[in-house]
């Protein structure tokens, strides 16, 4: 099979899977078929080609330029990179809150998912509203919304009001925490709201979970497996490619983070939330700086293509395929 | 099969495409001019309805307008600037003006005002000052703004407080601050933050310096020790519990119905004076709020308080009918009707022919913000040159995250903080 | 996780055991579900305060008389364009962009996931790239192409592309259609099939909860997108909902707060109902699952 992994890695070229006797065994079929493949992924491409394509590679060219939005600009070598990594405070305190809310929003926003699909596949009676009702908070997304109901869960108004959160820990017996206003907590409200909106990797855990033949499950109860050892037995492995796609996605989510700071912190305090990708917006479309933002952008994702590379590698060891298992 | 369905879509929408674009090749007899601003719910109501009778006296003209709000405004304008799609008329700020208009951007119009297209002899030189860079007119004024401190009088009447002079020093700021403090328990100031680039700015005016050097490329001060004051007295008023520290301000949703001042947790508020309608607003009828001119600093040579166009409107460079553009603004800036409408939710309105016809119309909010700002127009300093390009830069990247936020945090002195913004500024504008 | 009743022996023990289960189960989901839906009860409660209240009590949940004009209010929208007219454009926006993404995001995943031709590792890595880089950077570029094609002020742009499928979709529907068994197409092989008929009648009725999930993200996701509507749809009469409501609201502005919030709960409303409506079809996504095939 072709494997975007293995090329990825460049381990594995798609030709070794095909000399394994597995693969062997299998019919015609399994040979190598271009024009099919290229007609099915036809709209994928000629869509890249005619949009992606060129203004990706005007912003290739534009970081190594000083591309000013209203002045234009020109061809400035290396020296984006450099101001980035040795004259920008800021980007350095950028580059800081990514990772921050990367380690944690990520790995939380998809335990709890996983824990709330396993929680609703069920049939039982009424499961369908409460999988509605958890789904609902991540439709609010990031609209003015969700800035002004955040602001009043956690900041309340100062004098009149306490905001729900800290009335909650102030009945707990706890000091009430400034929660927008120091910059070691203001993460958390961004932190804590993407769990809240966990909606989206539950949905397809929730999908991957209805994928999993019934069969398996009655094999394994015949074989006298109970609830947890068919979890570890039946469950998670067959969900591993659900569960490496939704790290991935959430992983490369976190690292383009945006509408959430955007429209709630604003990147303070003291630029404790000022995200990469804010940071880049700000400096694209308030400062007009498309260069030096475009620079800032490709080494974004050459952040991002590490770590999946990395992702991509070590899936090989605990990601079951059903194409490479038969 | 569904791949060949979507080729035929494709090729559909390509023949619908070269048909529209067809059929408005053929319909140019009546003329179509796009008018842009930004703004919320209310000022899009009475523009719209001041565009629609535009229209009406003008059948010729078909008027094509956009709206969004002020952030979203400014990344759909750079991006039609680069594409080159600007539209005919645009509402533009005081702080973009000069780098828009030096990057050939906007029309000059002061061959409209000479012909008398845009009629503008209504209005003193002052009130459109702000709209010319390098000697030429690019921006017509909306509306005239200057700063304020709002006074809650009750607050200042309960703690027995006197009203302070017009000229008022930011000694007299402090001293009268400890003072509310003390006696009503409040903060005596609530946000928005005094150390703000603007009140940097107003403080350099009322030392008759300019904040940057003639063509923009170094500051133009030498001496930081009036900033480095100003913040001492900020950190000390903090520490006093005077004023709000950044964390406690943040504390405020925002919005005006949740600013400090209305909630009733602090006596005074900065603001800028076409602003001060909302704030106004939602503090209700039966409070006492008056605006109060800008304090400065002990060794003033002049007030601390210059008149500026709130915002303006001016013509694109591109702009293929610059003689409909201008007969708008036109009939923006002095017809009765339209500015009836309009209602000075812009600020006040530069021709005194319309402020006039105003008068009778307004509120008790608005006789505050007309009289206030006809009290700063017979002191008010000369507004200092447009910002040089990388002002937003400094702004953004320097003043705020770099200098004001660390120290009124606590989190490095006051001077390590100004050699910090002097250095990273003068390294912004040597580009110039 | 599924539950099996073994009647074998211990009935009751285990009777009781499993209706403790179920008090258990319900409590915790319940109380979940509180903590979810509590600042959605408060928006929803927002739009149905005087405007005194909004701010004034800000934590009760109930409005002292719920005031239905915030509804009729907000409606109006601005300049006498309705909302009416907003969700118009939005339903075309959302609908259209949502079947265009399904359809080819599910003919692309499987000329990924299944077919193996030369080159198609670096076509997806190349694909999984577009997905790194921050989108904000080519908005200008595309927007210029847009321009030039004279597609401004349609929904061209935002429409049209997306017959491309959308790669968080293709790189689902792949992970997908990797968790079925090869020994289906195998089976259909010998029938006759070809990959066009494998694809048809084995892949498409396996990953209908991919394909329904995408769709609610999509529908969603394009729904509450303002981005690409601000910069492409200039005349007001063409805009969405979304971008309507940050239209309606500026810093520092007297805004109608409660009409924004009505209008904030009411755009919420279709997002909602087309997932109530799918998940139908993801619970019954089961019912085809299966080594049947």
């Amino acid at each position: 099979m072709s494997e975007p992994s293995a090329v990825l890695t460049g381990l594995n070229p798609p030709e070794t899977s095909a000399s394994e006797p597995r693969a062997k065994r299998k019919s015609k079929d399994f040979k190598r078929n271009n024009a099919v493949g290229y007609l099915f992924i036809s709209p994928w491409l000629i869509g890249f080609f005619l949009f992606a394509f060129i203004p990706i590679a005007i912003s290739l060219y534009l970081a190594f330029t000083n591309y000013h939005l209203l002045r234009g600009g020109e061809w400035v070598g290396l020296d984006n990179f450099e101001r980035m990594f040795t004259s920008d405070i800021r980007y350095g305190r950028s580059v800081i809150a990514t990772f921050k809310y990367v380690l944690t929003a990520v790995p939380l926003r998809l335990i709890f998912a996983l824990a709330v699909a396993l929680l609703l596949n069920t049939k039982r009676h009424g499961v369908y509203w409460f999988r509605a009702a958890y789904y609902i908070p991540s439709v609010i997304g990031g609209s003015v919304a969700v800035a002004v109901m955040w602001r009043q869960l956690f900041g309340g108004d100062g004098r009149v009001n306490e905001g729900v959160i800290n009335t909650f820990i102030g009945v707990l017996g706890f000091e009430r925490v400034n929660w927008f206003g120091n910059p070691d907590t203001a993460i958390w409200t961004l932190i804590l709201l993407a769990i809240w909106q966990f909606g989206s990797p539950m949905l397809i855990f929730l999908a991957g979970l209805r994928q999993i033949p019934a069969e398996l499950y009655e094999a394994a109860s015949i074989d006298g497996a109970h609830g947890w050892q068919k979890f570890i037995g039946v469950t998670l492995p067959l969900l591993t490619p659900i569960i490496f796609f939704n790290f991935i996605m959430q992983m490369i989510a976190g690292f383009r983070v945006f509408t959430q700071a955007f429209v709630i912190t604003g990147g303070n305090p003291l630029d404790s939330t000022l995200f990469y990708a804010l940071y880049l917006y700000r400096r694209a479309f308030n400062d007009f700086q498309m260069g030096y933002a475009s620079a800032m952008a490709w080494v974004l994702l050459l952040i991002i293509a590490f770590f999946t590379l990395i992702s991509f590698r070590l899936s090989k060891y605990w990601v079951f395929y059903e194409t490479k298992e038969g | 099969m569904q791949s060949i369905k979507h080729r035929a879509f494709i090729l559909l929408s390509v023949v619908a495409l070269l048909l529209i674009m067809g059929s408005a090749a053929f319909a140019q007899d009546v003329q179509q001019m796009r008018v842009v601003w930004w703004g919320s719910q209310a000022r899009h109501d009475r523009t719209i309805a001041v565009v629609e009778m535009y229209e009406t006296e003008h059948p010729e003209v078909d008027i094509v307008y956009e709206f969004a709000n002020f952030n979203d405004y400014w990344t759909l304008m750079n991006t039609q600037a680069a594409g080159g799609e600007l539209a005919c008329v645009m509402q533009q700020d005081y702080a973009y003006l000069s780098e828009w208009a030096r990057n050939g951007l906007l029309m000059p119009l002061d061959s409209f005002v000479e012909s008398g297209a845009i009629d503008l002899s209504a209005a003193d030189d002052v009130y459109i000052a702000g709209g010319r860079t390098d000697g030429q007119l690019f921006g017509v004024s909306l509306g005239t703004n200057s700063q304020s401190i709002i006074i809650d009088v009750d607050a200042f009447e309960a703690a027995g407080v006197e009203l302070p002079a017009l000229d008022w020093t930011w000694d007299d700021f402090e001293a009268i601050a400890l003072q509310l403090h003390e006696s009503l328990g409040t903060w005596a100031y609530g946000s928005p933050s005094l150390g703000d680039d603007q009140i940097w700015t107003a403080m350099m005016v009322s030392l008759g310096l300019t904040p940057f050097n003639e063509d923009g490329t170094a500051l133009g001060f030498s001496d930081d020790q009036p900033i480095i004051d100003h913040f001492s007295r900020l950190l000390r008023l903090q520490e006093a519990g005077a004023i709000m520290t950044p964390e406690e301000a943040s504390q405020y949703a925002t919005g005006p119905e949740n600013s400090p001042i209305v909630v009733g947790a602090a006596a005074m508020q900065y603001q800028w004076s076409n602003q001060v309608v909302a704030i106004f607003a939602a503090a209700g009828g039966e409070r006492h709020l008056r605006l109060w001119p800008m304090p400065r600093p002990a060794t003033a040579v002049g007030a601390a308080n210059y008149l500026k166009p709130s915002m303006f409107f001016s013509i694109s460079s591109t702009c293929a009918m610059p003689d409909v553009a201008a007969d708008f603004i036109n009939f923006f800036t002095n017809s009765v009707e339209a500015n009836a409408i309009l209602a000075a939710e812009r600020g006040v309105p530069i021709s005194s022919t319309i402020r006039e016809s105003l008068l009778p119309t307004l509120d008790a909010t608005g006789i505050e913000t007309f009289t206030f700002l006809e009290t700063v127009a017979e002191f008010a300093s000369p507004i200092f040159p447009p910002n040089p390009p990388g002002y937003n830069d400094i702004r953004n990247n320097v003043w705020i995250p770099l200098f004001h936020d660390p120290v009124l945090y606590g989190q490095i002195p006051v001077e390590e903080g100004v050699t910090l913004f002097r250095s990273e500024a003068e390294a912004i504008l040597s580009a110039n | 996780m599924e539950q099996t009743l073994d009647f074998s022996a211990h009935k009751r023990v285990q009777r009781r055991a499993a209706i403790s289960r179920t008090v258990f189960y319900y409590v915790g989901v319940t109380l979940l579900a509180v903590v979810m839906l509590y600042p959605v009860a408060w928006l929803v409660s927002s739009s149905l305060k005087p405007a005194d209240e909004i701010w004034g009590s800000v934590t009760s949940l109930i409005p002292s008389a719920p005031r239905f004009e915030n509804y009729a209010e907000g409606w109006q929208g601005f300049g006498g364009i309705t909302f009416q007219i907003f969700f118009g454009n939005s339903f075309l926006h959302a609908g259209v962009g949502t079947i265009f993404t399904v359809v080819s995001s599910a003919l692309v995943a499987y000329g990924f996931g299944r077919v193996k031709f030369r080159g198609s590792g670096i076509w997806f890595s190349i694909m999984l790239m577009t997905l790194m880089l921050p989108s904000q950077i080519l908005m200008i570029p595309q927007y210029i192409i847009f321009n030039e094609l004279g597609w401004i002020n349609t929904f061209l742009p935002l429409l049209i592309p997306r017959l491309g499928g959308d790669v968080f979709f293709i790189f689902m529907i792949v992970q997908f259609i990797r968790g079925i068994p090869i020994e289906l197409d195998e089976a259909a092989l010998i029938d006759g099939c070809g990959k066009v008929g494998i694809f048809h009648r084995i892949i498409l009725p396996q990953i209908v909860p991919a394909l329904v999930t995408a769709a609610i993200f999509s529908f969603y996701w394009t729904w509450e997108d303002f981005l690409g509507p601000l910069v492409y749809l200039q005349n007001p009469e063409l805009y969405t909902v979304a971008l309507a409501l940050r239209a309606y609201t500026d810093v520092g502005s007297i805004n109608n707060w409660g009409a924004v919030f009505a209008m904030l709960t009411l755009s919420l409303v279709p997002v909602i109902l087309i997932f109530v409506f799918f998940q139908r079809y993801l619970v019954e996504g089961i019912a085809t699952t299966g080594l049947k095939g």
